[in-house]
């Protein structure tokens, strides 16, 4: 069984799928193949990236997180208003990520603790976490911060982004993670039963709750950068985002049945997505059609790709003990 | 069939008429005037819809192989926009309800077929077919509300017998009428709790487990295309945006309902409570004047609590 | 289980056949906005209580979480259950609402729209903000003023289901049609709700078309998603961002030039009007041709044959007069 994969089959796809991406839209466009523009791209990859990660980890243990969007909902609105109340970068940057893992905590213990499917417990802390959201913002929007974290942010260190290094920094220590820690086994020996790893000694809840912990936690990352870089905190935050990642992650080819995961898949998958979404409108194709492109692009990757392997369906979700 | 010897197999559905008690009950304390035939109809016009979508996406969960349709809601929109489309085009009015009957089949049983032949997991397969369908309804109308529903099924959409609206009555009702006894009844019934319960002892005891699979998905489209001309006889026109978040809200009233998201284990009965109880909640808390953000995070808390004395129960048990 | 429920339900029943709706003491006022959590809306609510204390009447604002009709209709039905006397709708689908019409004419409820119009529903009066051709023909002249009309100018928007919004983008295309030949609009772009598409489609326009020279937010959640995406491109000054935006959202952008000008009301004497429009119809008072409304500096004038009470011209708010409000 394919477990975590470095550079197989399916990261090729997703590159050459890439490639014929930016081939068509550059010949269709010649404002795609600009240095801003794929700058651009890669910009507004940034939160989808860490959220995605966080993602992989908890599907590849056979988990889910539905909520995820409004944890960085939640993270963005500590972190925007404490930029507003006019904080200088150390404390927003720290108290995104903090709540975001708190987030992710709560969201672990009532999974794993309370016994309930995670599609399913997430499911309610959506509407819980949504709620919250709407009544801390009471409909005021942070709007127009102060750019105290862009002017940290969007600095060059080292001749690249800040946000590049950080989630060359995330990705490389979760591979490490994986690969180098028990985590790595522990977490996939989860995904292919839960049973069986706790039979053979693996601490099941321990390494459940801390995944929800750290993929909270990559949502508070993920919402550092969401302030910084557009300045502004609605009550719309994070809507769409956690089926995004959900979508990247699976294109990238982590299982949704646990037991398999792809860093690099995901990282690929999720350029894809944006790279799709960019070229369209360069090439003038209106944006009530990228829905339909996206659901079109997950259908035939996979068909492609589930056509030749069958799979055992006896698992999809948590099964409590 | 005593009520003791039900409520024994299905300790669900006490804790959901429990609940809806209390919340009717808290209802008349704190709003007296509320106690009115009307605010009856009302629950049951508003759940109409919910409980047609809800349905098939509980038999869909019920059949098991991880079986979820997140499509439901991107079928009924695309549904209810082609339908319009083909009346515009000329479809006689009286054809409209077929028309919605079979293109929400055929949406249905596309998943089924990605599902059972090409093996793709559900949650993926109608993770795609949400985006494709709700996008497709959006993209080929540019957003606007479409078409113009003859004036007799309007008649209907918004009649009433007594205090019923005939929708509920006429679809609503005997869908879950129709879909307890066929589960409760018929080999095909007992084939689809079998195969939820245990897919692989399933098979080998010979039960037809893809057929039946792609069965319950084209069901779980149909019941979307009816809630579509629910919507369409109702509001008189087609809104390409008209089933958006009804993937998860159904989601939630089958899981409150007592459906197993593993399949094999819940009943159809338990989800049309769950329905009645969630646009109970919701109209007594509009009836208040509370502020419905308050909804979103109450159905999201009674979801997780529900479920957490369920697993205690079960514990106990 | 069956019997126990069908025993409740006719237990319900029967309590409520005897009971019956209270008669409500004080008159009462709705307003039900698209969607509740927005500033715009927060602003209509604080000028509803304003007239509700003034007038003397109860005020109810209630909306839906999700630009959703069904939901916006589950409301407007339970408030007529309520018993509401009078109910006003910002309609978020001008096709949908006509079963709550029929509903509010049989309960006794006044029905009529407020911020969003649905002409030919039967509602009783529609109170404008502004003439849908007021609105798209000034936000297109403010622009020209500033570009010149032998330029390209993109248009970013919320929900494409937005009848409201819809409106006012079919207003602009008349007017670039017709008096600025030269000028080319580019088609709509839709971002839904959230305001981080929103900037991701506006820097994706800005890329496509270098020779871009103006953004257009049309829905309020767009507002600063564009500004930013103009901020971030470096195209301070060179591209000009505008749209219907309340002058809190973007006074920051306003200030640093992102934002050339927004285009808006004022949404907390939309509020105020629309509050005492619904108290002039409980009392079965007739609207005159100009009316004089407590706290207003002009008239209000209405139109008998369209049913609409228009609040005013638009206002229009740029970097020098932006402090002078707060909404």
């Amino acid at each position: 069984m394919r477990r975590i994969s470095v550079f197989g089959g399916r990261e090729l796809t997703l590159l050459v799928a890439c490639l014929l991406v930016a081939v068509a839209a550059s010949a269709a466009s010649p404002f795609f193949a600009t240095v801003d523009n794929l700058s651009t791209v890669l910009r507004n990859s940034v939160e989808l990236m860490i959220i995605g990660l966080g993602m992989t980890l908890l599907l590849a243990m056979g988990g889910i997180d539905v909520s995820i969007g409004m944890v960085l909902g939640l993270a963005a609105l500590a972190v925007g208003t404490l930029v507003a109340a006019g904080e200088r970068p150390f404390l927003p940057i720290l108290a995104g990520p903090a709540v975001g893992a708190l987030l992710g905590l709560l969201s672990g213990a009532v999974v794993v603790l309370g016994g309930i499917p995670a599609i399913v417990a997430t499911l309610g802390l959506l509407g819980v976490y949504r709620a919250a959201i709407f009544l801390l913002l009471g409909g005021r929007w942070l709007s127009g911060l102060p750019p105290t974290l862009t002017n940290v942010l969007s600095l060059n260190l080292l001749g690249a982004p800040v946000a590049t290094i950080v989630i060359a920094a995330i990705y490389l220590a979760a591979w490490l993670a994986l690969r180098h820690t028990p985590y790595g086994p522990h977490l996939l020996a989860i995904g292919n039963g839960e049973e069986k790893a706790r039979l053979s000694g693996i601490a099941v809840r321990r390494v459940r709750i801390a995944t929800f912990v750290v993929s909270g936690l990559l949502a508070g990352v993920a919402a550092v950068f969401y302030v910084s870089t557009y300045r502004n905190v609605a009550m719309t935050i994070g809507g769409n985002i956690a089926l995004e990642a959900i979508a990247a992650a699976v294109l990238g080819g982590s299982s949704i049945t646990g037991g398999s995961c792809s860093l690099l898949g995901t990282a690929l998958g999720v350029i894809l997505i944006r790279l799709l979404q960019n070229g369209l409108v360069l090439v003038g194709v209106p944006s009530l059609w990228q829905t339909v492109v996206t659901g079109a692009l997950l259908l035939l990757v996979l068909n492609g790709e589930e056509l030749r392997r069958r799979l055992s369906v006896s698992r999809l979700f948590w099964r409590p003990s | 069939m005593s009520v003791s010897a039900t409520i024994a197999r299905q300790p669900i559905l006490a804790v959901l008429a429990l609940l809806w008690l209390i919340v009717v009950a808290g209802l008349i304390i704190v709003a007296p005037e509320t106690l009115h035939a009307y605010t009856m109809t009302t629950v049951l016009q508003f759940s109409t819809i919910l409980a047609l979508v809800a349905l098939g996406q509980s038999l869909v969960i019920l059949c098991g192989g991880a079986g979820i349709d997140l499509s439901v809601g991107g079928a009924m929109s695309l549904t209810a926009v082609l339908a319009a489309l083909a009346s515009k085009g000329g479809a006689p009015g009286w054809t409209l309800p077929a028309l919605c009957l079979l293109i929400g089949a055929l949406l249905g049983a596309l998943n089924g077929l990605l599902v059972t032949r090409v093996r793709i997991l559900p949650l993926i397969t109608t993770l795609g077919t949400f985006y494709l369908y709700s996008g497709l309804a959006v993209a080929v109308t540019g957003g606007a509300a479409i078409g113009r529903a003859p004036a007799w099924m309007i008649g209907w959409g918004r009649g009433q017998l007594g205090a019923i609206p005939l929708p509920f009555l006429t679809t609503a009702l005997p869908a879950f009428a129709i879909a307890a006894v066929f589960l409760g009844a018929t080999a095909w019934g007992r084939w689809i709790y079998a195969m939820g319960f245990n897919e692989a002892s399933a098979r080998l005891c010979g039960v037809p487990v893809d057929r039946a699979r792609m069965l319950v998905y084209a069901i779980s489209g149909a019941c979307a295309g009816t809630a579509a001309l629910v919507s369409l006889s109702w509001l008189g026109s087609a809104r390409p945006n008209i089933g958006a978040n009804l993937e998860l809200t159904s989601l939630a009233a089958a899981m409150l309902g007592g459906i197993a998201i593993f399949g094999g284990r819940g009943g159809v009965v338990g989800v049309l409570a769950a329905v009645i109880l969630l646009v109970t909640l919701q109209t007594g808390l509009l009836q208040l004047n509370v502020n419905a953000t308050w909804q979103v995070g109450v159905v999201g808390l009674l979801l997780i609590l529900v479920l957490l004395v369920d697993h205690v129960a079960s514990r106990r048990a | 289980m069956s019997t126990l429920r069908k025993k409740l339900a006719f237990a319900a029943a029967v309590l409520a056949f005897a009971a019956g709706p209270a008669l409500a003491q004080e008159k009462s006022v709705a307003f039900v906005p698209e969607i509740v959590g927005i500033p715009y809306f927060n602003a209509m609510q604080d000028g509803g209580n304003k007239a509700a204390k003034d007038l003397g009447v109860k005020f109810i604002y209630s909306g839906p979480v999700d630009t959703n009709p069904v939901d916006q209709l589950q409301i407007v039905q339970n408030l007529i259950n309520q018993g509401v006397n009078a109910i006003a709708v910002s309609v978020l689908d001008a096709s949908s609402i006509a079963p709550v019409v029929q509903a509010a004419k049989a309960k006794g409820s006044i029905l009529f729209t407020s911020d969003s119009d649905a002409p030919n529903s039967g509602r009783a009066v529609f109170v404008a903000q502004a003439t849908d051709e007021g609105l798209g023909d000034t936000i297109i002249d403010e622009m020209v003023k500033r570009v010149g009309d032998n330029v390209k100018i993109g248009i970013v928007s919320g929900e494409a289901t937005a009848s409201n919004l819809n409106a006012w983008i079919g207003v602009m295309q008349k007017r670039a049609k017709e008096k600025y030949p030269k000028l080319t609009l580019l088609p709509p772009q839709f971002a839904g709700g959230t305001a981080e598409r929103a900037a991701q489609l506006a820097t994706d326009l800005i890329t496509a078309n270098p020779d871009l020279k103006g953004l257009i937010a049309v829905a309020s959640t767009t507002c600063p998603g564009v500004a930013q995406a103009i901020e971030g491109a470096g195209k301070i000054g060179k591209v000009i961002g505008t749209g219907y935006c309340s002058p809190n959202t973007v006074r920051s952008y306003l200030k640093s030039g992102a934002m050339g000008y927004s285009v808006l009301w004022d949404p907390t004497a939309l509020g105020y009007l629309t509050v005492w429009a619904g108290k002039q119809l409980i009392d079965g008072k007739p609207f005159a041709a100009s009316n004089q409304v407590p706290g207003f500096a002009k008239p209000v004038t209405y139109d008998d044959k369209t049913k609409i009470l228009l609040l005013g011209d638009p206002k229009i708010f740029t970097k020098e007069n932006v402090d002078q409000f707060n909404f």
